[in-house]
């Protein structure tokens, strides 16, 4: 299987390269409008494109810049696995505003783009003017139910379900795993074509690549080196920086996220003191599945934002 | 089931022929002109327009109505309610209901496109235009050959595929009818919801309805037909999918060939241009509404 070239409803303005510690991460910015908003990468199993359902609506009203998260799309692969911290996709997140001319912007990120939004806002807090969590992934929510996994590394008993999370299902067949993760990630009826999209954008990528990324310190605690802590979130680092973000913030997830229970967006909500709006029978991915209300959601809290300052 | 509408009718109401058969109807806008979307048979009803009305109806007057055998229309069970007379006819008797002297008239399919070129050969003077989709005009040419591969009126010894197109069949499980038939109708990648939709709007219907409809004997020969198109005097838009799995191509291009009309083939498009392809359909009755008005101009 190989991924198709998808035709775009709107094309960048601008196109570039940032370049540190010797990764490359491309960024585009669409539009002259303004406020600027930034739109974050997520897991590196997919790129930038997880906005195709935002660009063309905001860059008619704002600018918008995005850029590919190391280890997909147009940014390089790098083969450690420090490359892949939280840390270093907020640093990129400022190169990425310092290139494209843009002094400060609203950040917006999906499941684990929170984690690199928190990070960016609560480490350049002049850079960043509101923050949009959708989906948010940041190790508050509650376990989902059933969800049988394995060590990481460790072969499963069977080639299914949860099970397919693992190096040895990755390696064995990348592309089951992406449908069977992406039709979690779009549980609502009728949405084959976003299903089709998100395989497509993991397919530009590699199980090498995101096994490599897998134990990066993702959202090590706000006071300790990001070296010194490796592996998932723990409770208190989220808080932690949700405690220190002083910009306004608004939060958007899918009472039926089968992926991030919602209990995560709650207490994230709660802890920025955001409004919290849950989308009833939505997914973990509004973005894609239902991208006229997010979009009148972001529209919105960019009002407030600007009516605010 | 009763979905949440885009667009609500600014008027509906019913009306009856000689044969005291409701027909219901609802408009859509003030614009000028009229356009008439035109039923298919009882297999769907007004519905299957969706995508076209809220559209349309910022620019245009729309009327849609629900064909006799399904919708809010009745739902007679004898064979003689669905003669070609009585469905043109309520053509007519649904413009004079909604004050439509004349109008654009949309169809899709053999009843919708087959019905509106009878009406407009008849009585040039109330129709301004067609737009025809996947043309279905009878006998223009012969039919995909998986249609007429099993027999309707027999009991079968399969239900595999299009042997569901089978009287016995759609007794015993008529919304399994529906899902196959309108996923072959619907054969896009990503098109779940149409599918869903439409076999939703069969299961509306009645059964014994879409039996009736398939009993009545149609008289046309040949020869009648094509002088029926020949006899068209209003301009034409006839779109078709190239993958049409209900209509074949070369029946659009017979049609076209009869009557001079232009013929859009769309690449790669099943039956339901307009419900798969709104805005596809949308610009192009959009550009056709529009070039009547400069021609009349």
């Amino acid at each position: 299987m190989r991924p198709r070239n998808q035709t775009r409803a709107r094309y960048p303005d601008e196109t570039g390269m940032v370049e540190r510690d010797g990764v490359h991460v491309a960024w585009e910015r669409y539009g002259d409008g303004s406020p600027t908003i930034l739109l974050m990468p997520t897991w590196s199993i997919i790129h930038s494109r997880h906005w195709k359902g935002q660009i063309a609506y905001l860059a008619r009203h704002h600018r918008v810049v995005t850029f590919d998260g190391r280890g997909n799309g147009r940014s390089d692969r790098p083969t450690t696995t420090s490359a892949y911290d939280g840390s270093e996709f907020a640093a990129d997140a400022v190169a990425v505003l310092d290139a494209s001319q843009t002094d400060r912007a609203i950040v917006a990120g999906l499941s684990m783009g929170a984690g690199y939004a928190l990070q960016t806002a609560v480490r350049y807090p002049d850079r960043v003017s509101g923050l949009v969590f959708v989906g948010p992934s940041v190790g508050l929510e509650d376990p989902m139910p059933n969800r049988r996994t394995v060590a990481f590394d460790e072969v499963p008993p069977a080639w299914e379900d949860w099970y397919l999370y693992g190096a040895p299902a990755w390696r064995r067949d990348w592309a089951r795993f992406a449908e069977f993760f992406f039709r979690q990630m779009f549980n609502e009826p009728h949405s084959t074509k976003q299903i089709e999209d998100a395989v497509d954008w993991a397919l530009d990528t590699d199980p090498e690549t995101i096994i490599t990324a897998e134990d990066a310190a993702y959202l090590p605690s706000v006071e300790s080196a990001a070296a010194a802590e490796r592996g998932r979130p723990s409770e208190p680092a989220a808080l932690g920086y949700a405690r220190r973000v002083r910009c306004p913030s608004l939060v958007i997830h899918g009472d039926a996220d089968a992926i991030t229970h919602i209990s995560g967006g709650r207490r994230l909500a709660e802890a920025l003191g955001a409004r919290l709006v849950v989308l009833a029978g939505s997914g973990h991915n509004p973005l894609g599945r239902e991208p006229v209300k997010v979009n009148l959601l972001i529209r919105d809290f960019i009002r407030r934002v600007e009516r605010a300052s | 089931m009763d979905a949440s509408r885009a667009r609500l009718p600014d008027e509906t109401g019913r009306v009856a022929g000689p044969d005291a058969v409701h027909i219901a109807y609802e408009t859509f806008g003030t614009g000028d002109p009229t356009l008439v979307f035109l039923p298919s048979t009882p297999i769907i009803h007004s519905r299957q327009w969706k995508g076209q009305v809220p559209y349309l109806s910022r620019r245009y007057r729309v009327v849609t109505f629900d064909g006799r055998g399904n919708g809010r229309s009745d739902r007679p069970t004898d064979p003689e309610a669905y003669r070609e007379a009585c469905m043109v006819g309520d053509i007519e008797r649904v413009m004079d209901a909604t004050e439509t002297s004349a109008a654009v008239l949309v169809g899709l399919c053999g009843d919708g496109v087959w019905r509106g070129i009878q009406l407009a050969a008849a009585r040039p003077e109330r129709v301004l235009g067609i737009v025809a989709f996947a043309p279905g005009v009878p006998k223009l040419s012969p039919p995909h050959p998986w249609r007429v591969q099993y027999s309707f009126e027999d009991e079968l010894p399969t239900d595999e595929g299009w042997a569901k197109l089978n009287r016995h069949y759609f007794r015993r499980d008529y919304p399994g009818f529906a899902e196959f038939f309108f996923g072959e109708m619907t054969v896009e990648p990503h098109s779940t919801k149409q599918v869903e939709d439409a076999a939703g709007w069969t299961v509306d219907g009645s059964v014994d309805a879409m039996i009736a409809d398939s009993e009545v004997d149609q008289t046309f020969d040949v020869p009648t037909i094509e002088a029926t198109c020949r006899a068209v005097r209003c301009p034409m838009l006839l779109v078709h999918g190239s993958e049409d799995r209900c209509q074949p191509p070369s029946r659009a291009r017979a049609l076209a060939e009869l009557t001079g009309a232009p013929l859009v083939m769309v690449e790669g498009a099943g039956h339901m241009i307009p419900g798969r392809h709104p805005v596809l359909a949308n610009l192009l009755i959009r550009d056709f509404v529009r070039s009547l008005a400069t021609s009349v101009a």
